[in-house]
């Protein structure tokens, strides 16, 4: 089943917005590290949302108390509706969808509510944070703003889960009673996250991410959103990026078996060869498993890997990966390529940390 | 869309068997916990799964020490559900949970704090922390390597994961899809429902006009979905049919229901939509019924308004909420009310709430005509889903 994007919507330690986004990856730009301390001395280099990027984020009540993931999300979702010259009459929102993904949630809350209950005791435990640490909290934020009344799913999962929360988008999308299904995945960083990867030997001292090298020196976190509006046809502005075939893929037990879970994934994609692979390496063992798998199924296709100046958003990461596919298609120019290139289909791999494989084929 | 295997892990019980002479006996399963301290809680109850039979999972892992508690249960339950259906291989799992691991999130980070030195545990902690670890550890154990969609829409989770499941296999894109939920007892979660007041120092009196809250719980479910026809032409047992699904998103707040019912309503009116009758066709109602007064005043509102006199019970008096497993373990429970003609006892039930009409299967099991059982569930966040089973002769 082919299913139309009829929108986009991008948050990144870059900036916001699809066009400004992209136009800074072409021009070679990377995100700038932060140092983020740990109260247990140690720092580490983030990729951090400027304060700027969710600037246009709305006046909302439920936004008041919610963590940066919250932001980030409606400031993506928004985006993709625009883009799409959707608006969410209570009749429309009601025939559409909602499926939000994400790997650490809300962490900064979590963390913090947990500290207090360790720090201080259970009667220090706060009935305001506790709320904010459950999972489908920002997608209950976003369906608030939104007026979405219909279904709303929340995915958990690693760096694959944004892929399989379009897969789970296409599925819904074959019932008649939707119109329109929001994909957002979203991210915050925190030091807490950086220190199990880090204990996880998957973190990089400092920048630059570098991916496809021998050895691999790790990654770098970073946080963000990215929104990806499908609609049924007719429905919405006329876009020209379709999602050909999305392979949920399947899980690999260990890392050494990563490279034949990505290659399954591959097969399933590149009946034809694409013309680009839109890589999920980001400096970690993901990186081998990949060029095992492109060197094999699509030895021809250009290869751009956006965890090297955005950083690792694992629960966003699919969708950021799926938009550098469908801008690279629109606009016919990659990053780190001066002159403008052909391309008519992308294969989008994500392939995460804790087991998940899964991708997606795009055509223009 | 038939239902054709299940397995269940709960405090009712270690298998559907064990859990019918619970809901038989109307077992009350809620004991003092004894995993974390709990003497500065409001509540100091919990349904809690027996550890030592948990012990037979670790057969089925080379390194058994990385399992969680929760993968734990889900292995034992994917086991009775694939006894029963044999050696096909799921095309999908679509599975519920709410926090996963978190008992090894919270240890790596007290662990951090009490500045001891990482240990060698500390990469396994991270890694098996995460939610959709239990339900791959499961499938791991079994060879099955289906893509996993982990759900996490916080109380309505397991029937939200049934509900996808169920519209994945009738829209003819998937022949067997595994389904179910899972949540485990930890700390953060149990202080968290603690600190909100939503728990009772009480015993946990669904649909009681006494009601102060609920008890959390715990455990495991899976279900083997697969078109009907498909199963029937195989032979397989066909435990019951899933013939409907509802979802609705209420917007009211984050933690509490919208009063009016209108949420809840929503779901079970597009569930009843979704499976083409009408709500005199329900035999029982498994409600979500957590004993909260909000949850319960809700629920009860648009149970009373939709349905007339149709028996209602929630058996989370008996075992607690298991959030994310909730949904699954009450579909697992609605099968046996199905295919042994029973409904599942209300326990700890006095007075009956003036405000609420119902029907409550109060503290007895009895038995009773059942040939089509809605369940309910909702969760923070206004997420709201239905679905509806119907035994197989109907």
């Amino acid at each position: 089943m082919s299913v139309q994007i009829a929108g986009m919507g991008w948050v990144t330690p870059l900036g916001s917005g699809v066009e400004e986004v992209w136009n800074r990856l072409l021009n070679g730009e990377s995100a700038s590290a932060e140092s983020l301390s740990s109260p247990l001395g140690r720092d580490y280099p983030v990729f951090r949302v400027p304060a700027s990027a969710t600037a246009r984020a709305p006046a909302h009540p439920r936004l008041r108390r919610s963590s940066a993931i919250s932001r980030f999300a409606v400031v993506a979702g928004l985006e993709a509706l625009e883009s799409a010259g959707v608006k969410l009459n209570p009749e429309i929102a009601q025939r559409t969808a909602l499926v939000f993904a994400v790997s650490n949630g809300g962490v900064i809350y979590t963390k913090r509510f947990y500290h207090e209950i360790v720090e201080s005791g259970v009667q220090a435990a706060s009935p305001l944070l506790f709320p904010e640490t459950v999972f489908n909290a920002p997608a209950s934020h976003l369906a608030a703003i939104l007026g979405i009344t219909g279904a709303t799913y929340t995915l958990v999962g690693d760096g694959a889960v944004g892929a399989l929360a379009l897969k789970m988008a296409e599925d819904l999308m074959a019932s008649d009673t939707l119109d329109h299904c929001l994909v957002v995945g979203a991210e915050e960083a925190d030091w807490l996250l950086c220190d199990a990867y880090r204990k996880w030997r998957l973190l990089r001292s400092a920048p630059p991410v570098e991916p496809f090298q021998q050895p691999p020196r790790g990654m770098i976190v970073s946080e963000g959103a990215g929104a990806i509006l499908l609609s049924s046809e007719g429905l919405a502005a006329a876009s020209p990026i379709s999602i050909e075939k999305i392979a949920s893929g399947t899980n690999f037990r260990k890392q050494r078996e990563a490279a034949a879970a990505v290659e399954a994934v591959f097969s399933d994609l590149c009946a034809t060869p694409p013309d680009l692979v839109v890589a999920s390496a980001n400096g970690t063992f993901i990186d081998q498993a990949e060029q095992t798998a492109i060197e094999k199924h699509s030895p021809n296709a250009r290869v751009y890997a956006v965890k090297a100046p955005l950083g690792e958003s694992v629960g966003a990461s699919s969708l950021w990966q799926t938009i550098c596919g469908a801008q690279a298609l629109i606009t016919q120019r990659l990053p780190g390529s001066t002159e403008p290139v052909s391309l008519r289909t992308a294969v989008v791999s994500t392939c995460g940390l804790n087991q998940q494989v899964a991708g997606l084929r795009l055509t223009i | 869309m038939a239902v054709v295997a299940a397995g269940i892990v709960s405090p009712l019980g270690f298998g559907l068997e064990e859990t019918l002479g619970a809901l038989r006996e109307a077992k009350d399963c809620v004991s003092n916990v004894t995993a974390f301290p709990v003497d500065r809680c409001r509540c100091q109850t919990a349904g809690q799964v027996a550890n030592e039979p948990l012990a037979e999972a670790n057969r089925y892992q080379r390194h058994p020490e990385r399992l969680h508690r929760v993968a734990r249960m889900m292995i034992l339950a994917l086991k009775e559900a694939l006894e029963q259906a044999g050696d096909s291989q799921p095309e999908l799992t679509v599975v519920g949970t709410t926090s996963g691991g978190m008992t090894f999130g919270e240890q790596y980070y007290r662990d951090l704090k009490a500045g001891r030195r990482p240990s060698r545990q500390a990469p396994s902690l991270i890694a098996n922390y995460t939610p959709q670890k239990p339900v791959m550890d499961a499938q791991e154990a079994f060879g099955i390597g289906a893509p996993c969609q982990v759900i996490a829409n916080a109380c309505a989770s397991g029937t939200n994961a049934i509900g996808h499941a169920f519209n994945c296999v009738r829209s003819g894109r998937y022949q067997r899809v595994l389904t179910g939920g899972y949540d485990a007892i930890s700390e953060l979660v149990f202080v968290g429902f603690d600190s909100l007041q939503a728990s009772t120092p009480d015993r946990c009196r669904p649909f009681d006009s006494e009601r102060s809250g609920m008890v959390l719980g715990e455990g495991a479910a899976v279900l083997a979905l697969e078109n009907l026809e498909s199963a029937r032409k195989r032979g397989a047992t066909i435990l019951a049919e899933i013939i409907g699904y509802g979802i609705s998103t209420d917007n009211f707040h984050l933690t509490q229901p919208d009063p009016s019912g209108s949420g809840a309503r929503r779901a079970m009116e597009a569930a009843l939509q979704s499976a083409g009758i009408s709500p005199g066709e329900i035999d029982y109602i498994n409600a979500h019924g957590t004993a909260t007064l909000f949850n319960d005043a809700a629920e009860g509102k648009a149970i009373a308004e939709l349905f007339d006199g149709v028996p209602v019970s929630s058996t989370k008096g008996m075992m607690g909420h298991s959030l994310g497993a909730a949904g699954a373990i009450e579909a697992a429970i609605s099968i046996l009310a199905l295919r042994n003609q029973l409904l599942p006892p209300n326990i700890n039930f006095r007075h009956g709430d003036a405000g609420l009409d119902l029907n409550i299967v109060a503290n007895s099991s009895r038995a009773g005509e059942v040939r089509t059982v809605l369940s309910n569930s909702f969760g923070f966040g206004g997420t709201n889903a239905s679905i509806i089973l119907r035994s197989v002769a109907a």
